[in-house]
């Protein structure tokens, strides 16, 4: 005699959504009736619903041999002869039961195998001694065409409609009862809708609960149902739960493709011992191999894809070979990106760059170039990561992030390598519009290491403006106004970090190495690359960012136009990206009307900028007479100051106007330390003036640092002396 | 027992079934109950709101369960109750979700629930569930009313209040003016069942608090309370909601005289206000406004039985007669019939 199917395996799974109940009383203990809170009350560990059905068939496969299948039936219903003539048949034993077969005859008469395979699963898990019927068909009907109209309702899933017919019956025939099993299944076939709607809501206690108070729907029959209990137990947090639902159905279900889904749609609920658990219940498939090879592929993609989203995560060597094996016999991408993370979050990057460089093989994409350029860049080849990912830098944030990590760290390789024009060019424009500071800062220090002090300057400025905190460009500041002379410059800098910054107050002291070493970008490894070019042309473009900052906005300022009617901000706004164009004379203009229509502040800045133009356009005096017309900070006025001496000099010296231009460097000399080109002029302009003595000084000075100036005057001043003699 | 010792005593009387058809004859006329569902019942079993988007709800489904039980129609009420189970009795907490629209998939697209809606729907199953002897439907009650007192309710400043949902009304959700309310919730006929079924302190007091805030805030001109009504500091119109007397709020005086209020004066003060010439006034409070005057007799019959409970004045004839209109005025039409059918001899 064989237990009671339904039942018995219905009491399991009660057991598991009791003790989940018991677990979530809150929300549960109120609907659950107390036979289903009893099974779990022992232990935590709830009675598993598998410990009740490993011993027993399927619910929903009848393979026993002498009744007729559900097929065979509904052929007979339907006249046709499945072989078995319908006399052949063993007669059905008497039921000792009294068994309602009202559904099973009508669902037999209208052919629906479906529902009468499931009717007969239910009546013979209810009545263990009842066999179906040979045939039908044989009893004559009750002849109650109400009922039947009742049981189409039901067959058409119009349960509410189905429930209103019997209640107008009844209020017609007082007396009339419908069959319980009617009202039954009725009531299973309301709890499945309910089921589903509350499981599509994600409302999953209430998909607990709906199936705790229906056992009856946990079928193989219906494993839908049992796929969104299993889901609604993983996402509830009842992990062990859900494990033992799916497992459920790999014990007793038989659908191969069912089976197969089972796995599948465990994979992304449960961890990975529980998986294995679910693996182990695998059968031969009809080819021999395991059922489940498909869904184990998808398990290790999983495992490897979680693996390389969390570096912290266990991941099983023969899950990655067996992925690896995968990815070479396939060629997918998807393949080779999964190993290609993993191995970047294991920091093996060699293994990294190969599945990376597959994975663009095979299909390029801006994830593929990324992670071969984080790979590059921890490699210390930071130059194919640039080159790598520039055409992806856009595609998202993190590609740009990456990108610009390559371009800093391809600019502090030290030595400098020289970077070509172009490259130089776009990173320079990247860098400009992402606002990085990173690769701005470290353009500064490319600039200075090919003695572009100017230009390192404006980098190291740019970035300060950007973050004024960031004390290394501070540091590429002050240094390169230290090279370039400009003592008050770096006092100021100086004064500004007082406290903050150790080398910035040291820098200009007896002993300090002049030629510092630039810091390097915090991201991956700098290399080690070949030694520079020995006469090296890089030549890094000035930011091209306008000066007011802040504003954020870049005016298109390229038509010429001598009567702009921008005023104030934008007339300022305008005159520096003039001056970014390189075009003073307009850049002049425009300063002037911002002078006249500005506040104090922008006349100020207006000032400033028109003597930047006018110096630019070697229109010294009107430069000094702008720097003159609004008062400017001590930084500005000493650098502007500065910087007209400087060119009256020079101008005065081509003039051949040496003693005023050994007036204006002596001027200069006041407030600035004179540059080395500028003590060479002196030289020359006390030579023109006969001061031979003084330039004789003066280049012996020069010759004693190691300037090739100094002795070339030495050699000249004694040539002038033998032409003499 | 306790019920009736509290100070309710003073404001109605408690009958053990003031919905319960008095005598064999259904407080709705089959002719009318016929009427109203051929209009307004789906074949499957909900109530279309045939005025928002052929959309159902919670407050329909619970409408049409409590109007099929006054009507005696079990068949109906069944079929109205199954898919009301099925499809929206779905929320992890017990209550239903309060929307469900034929057009979108799935048919329920915002989880929130509408309490009032849900007290409805409880109402109605409590009512069948004894009158049928039902136990089934008896169970559902008591589950839900359960829902109700443990989530809908909260405590504050002292007041037991019914959120209208929730999420979205609580003081937490509501920085700026929450707990926000809406007095039109209270159906106050159903607490006295719900506190039967589900003994409880709390059902009395969120019938008390509830009518004395209606109390408090039926001032002005008028004498009209808003619909929404921010509980923050004062009682005072919620926040982002047109400072009104409206749709919501026309119905007050109905589940009033619902309830059995001994309140005349409060029935009667409402009854005015809300009486404009020739039909029901929806008023701006903030400027004393009239915004539209409905007609709908399902409307007109509100301020109409609260005369004729307050002052004895009689209902006009034509009220009495019904003809479906749109879903909510028609729902309330029949409501208001049904009290009249139960209290006979009563206004004229």
């Amino acid at each position: 005699m064989k237990p009671p199917m339904i039942m018995a395996l219905s009491a399991g799974v009660i057991a598991v959504i009791a003790a989940v109940g018991l677990n979530r009383r809150e929300a549960l203990d109120w609907t659950l009736p107390q036979n289903m809170l009893n099974f779990g009350q022992e232990t935590d560990k709830a009675p598993r619903l598998v410990n009740n059905a490993t011993t027993q068939q399927p619910a929903a496969v009848l393979n026993e041999a002498s009744p007729p299948s559900a097929d065979e039936i509904v052929a007979q219903a339907q006249g046709q002869n499945p072989g078995q003539g319908p006399g052949t048949a063993a007669p059905a034993p008497a039921p000792s039961q009294e068994v309602d077969e009202t559904a099973l005859r009508y669902f037999a008469r209208q052919g629906d195998t479906k529902r009468l395979q499931a009717e007969i699963a239910r009546l013979r898990a209810l009545y263990p001694q009842w066999r179906p019927p040979a045939d039908p068909l044989a009893v004559p009907p009750q002849g109650d065409p109400k009922l039947d109209a009742i049981w189409k309702l039901y067959s058409e899933a119009k349960y509410a409609e189905a429930r209103k017919a019997i209640a107008d019956r009844q209020a017609v025939e007082p007396a009339w009862q419908p069959p319980k099993d009617l009202l039954e299944r009725l009531d299973v076939a309301e709890s499945r809708e309910r089921l589903i709607n509350a499981s599509d809501l994600k409302q999953y206690q209430m998909v607990i609960r709906v199936a705790s108070q229906t056992p009856s729907l946990l079928t193989c029959s219906d494993i839908d149902v049992l796929w969104r209990v299993a889901e609604a137990f993983a996402l509830t947090d009842a992990m062990s739960r859900a494990e033992d639902a799916y497992g459920y159905i790999l014990k007793n279900c038989d659908d191969p493709a069912a089976r197969l889904a089972t796995v599948e749609k465990a994979i992304p609920l449960l961890p990975r011992d529980a998986l294995d658990n679910l693996f182990a219940l695998e059968r031969p498939g009809a080819d021999g191999k395991g059922e489940f090879q498909a869904a184990r592929i998808d398990l290790v993609r999983r495992t490897v894809g979680d693996a390389g989203k969390d570096p912290q995560a266990q991941v099983r060597p023969e899950d990655v070979a067996a992925l690896e094996a995968i990815a070479d016999a396939d060629g997918q991408a998807s393949d080779a990106l999964l190993l290609g993370w993993l191995y970047i979050g294991r920091k093996d990057f060699a293994k990294a760059e190969n599945w990376f460089a597959k994975a663009r093989k095979s299909a390029d994409s801006a994830e593929a170039s990324q992670g071969l350029a984080l790979a590059l860049i921890a490699l210390q080849r930071p130059g194919e990561a640039e080159d790598v990912l520039y055409p992806w830098r856009t595609a998202s944030d993190d590609a740009r992030k990456t990108y610009l990590a390559a371009t800093a760290n391809l600019l502090s390789i030290e030595p400098a390598v020289e970077v070509a024009p172009a490259v130089l060019e776009r990173i320079v424009a990247e860098a400009v519009a992402a606002r990085d500071t990173a690769t701005a800062q470290q353009l500064g220090w490319y600039a200075r290491s090919f003695n572009q002090h100017e230009t390192a300057g404006q980098w190291f400025s740019t970035v300060l403006q950007w973050k004024p905190d960031d004390e290394p460009s501070a540091y590429g500041l002050a240094l390169t106004r230290l090279q370039l002379g400009d003592r008050a410059g770096v006092a100021e800098i100086q004064r500004q970090w007082a406290g903050r910054s150790e080398r910035i107050a040291q820098l200009g002291e007896v002993g300090t190495n002049r030629s510092a070493r630039r810091p390097t970008p915090s991201s991956p490894a700098r290399g080690a690359a070949g030694p520079a070019p020995e006469e090296s042309r890089g030549t890094v473009t000035s930011p091209t960012v306008s000066r007011n900052q802040g504003s954020g906005q870049r005016r298109n300022c390229t038509a010429t136009d001598l009567y702009s009617q921008a005023k104030g901000q934008a007339a300022l706004a305008r005159g520096w990206c003039l001056m970014d164009l390189n075009r003073p004379a307009e850049a002049a203009m425009a300063f002037e009307a911002a002078m006249e229509t500005g506040d104090a502040a922008t006349r100020r800045d207006a000032a400033w900028g028109q003597s930047l133009a006018y110096l630019r356009s070697g229109l010294t005096d009107q430069a000094a007479v702008a720097a003159a017309k609004a008062p400017q900070s001590r930084d500005r006025s000493i650098e502007l100051q500065t910087s007209i001496l400087t060119q009256r000099a020079t101008s005065f010296f081509e003039a051949g106007r040496y003693t005023e231009a050994l007036l204006a460097l002596d001027q200069r000399a006041a407030i600035a330390p004179e540059r080395l080109d500028l003590m060479v002029l002196r030289g020359y302009a006390y030579l023109g003036i006969g001061r031979r003595n003084d330039a004789k000084r003066v280049f012996e000075a020069l010759a004693a640092s190691g300037d090739r100036e100094g002795v070339k005057g030495l050699a000249t001043l004694n040539n002038v002396d033998q032409t003499d003699r | 027992m306790r019920w009736l010792a509290t100070t309710l005593a003073a404001l109605i009387t408690v009958g053990t079934a003031i919905a319960q058809p008095a005598s064999d004859a259904p407080s709705i006329t089959t002719a009318d109950w016929q009427a109203y569902r051929t209009k307004f019942l789906d074949p499957s079993g909900r109530i279309i709101d045939d005025a928002n988007g052929e959309i159902s709800h919670s407050e329909g489904q619970g409408y049409g369960m409590l109007l099929a039980y006054l009507a005696g129609n079990r068949a109906d009420f069944d079929l109205i109750w199954s898919f009301t189970r099925t499809e929206l009795l779905l929320r992890d907490d017990g209550l239903a979700t309060w929307r469900w629209d034929p057009k979108s998939a799935p048919h329920v697209t915002d989880i929130n629930n509408a309490t009032d809606g849900d007290i409805l729907i409880a109402y109605a199953l409590a009512l069948g569930g004894d009158t049928w002897k039902a136990p089934e439907l008896s169970r559902a009650a008591s589950d839900l009313i359960g829902a109700i007192r443990k989530t809908t309710i909260v405590e504050h400043e002292g007041r037991s209040l019914l959120l209208p949902g929730v999420s979205g009304f609580s003081a937490t959700d509501r920085p700026v003016d929450g707990p926000v309310v809406n007095l039109s919730y209270w159906v106050y006929e159903a607490f006295p069942t719900f506190d039967r079924i589900d003994p409880d302190p709390v059902w009395d007091a969120v019938y008390r608090d509830g009518l004395s805030l209606l109390k408090e805030v039926a001032t002005g001109p008028r004498n009209l309370p808003p619909n929404w009504l921010s509980l923050r500091a004062s009682p005072k119109p919620a926040e982002g909601f047109p400072p009104r007397f409206g749709y919501d709020s026309l119905r007050i005086p109905l589940y009033l005289a619902r309830a059995e209020t001994k309140d005349v004066e409060l029935l009667k003060k409402l009854g005015k206000g809300m009486s404009s010439d020739d039909g029901v006034a929806l008023v701006d409070l903030a400027s004393d406004t009239v915004t539209e005057t409905l007609t709908d007799h399902g409307y007109r019959i509100i301020p109409a039985l609260a005369n004729c409970v307050a002052e004895g004045t009689a209902v006009p004839s034509e009220l009495r007669n019904f003809t479906p209109t749109l879903y909510y005025p028609s729902t309330l039409h029949l409501l208001a019939l049904a009290y009249l059918a139960d209290h006979p001899g009563a206004c004229g």
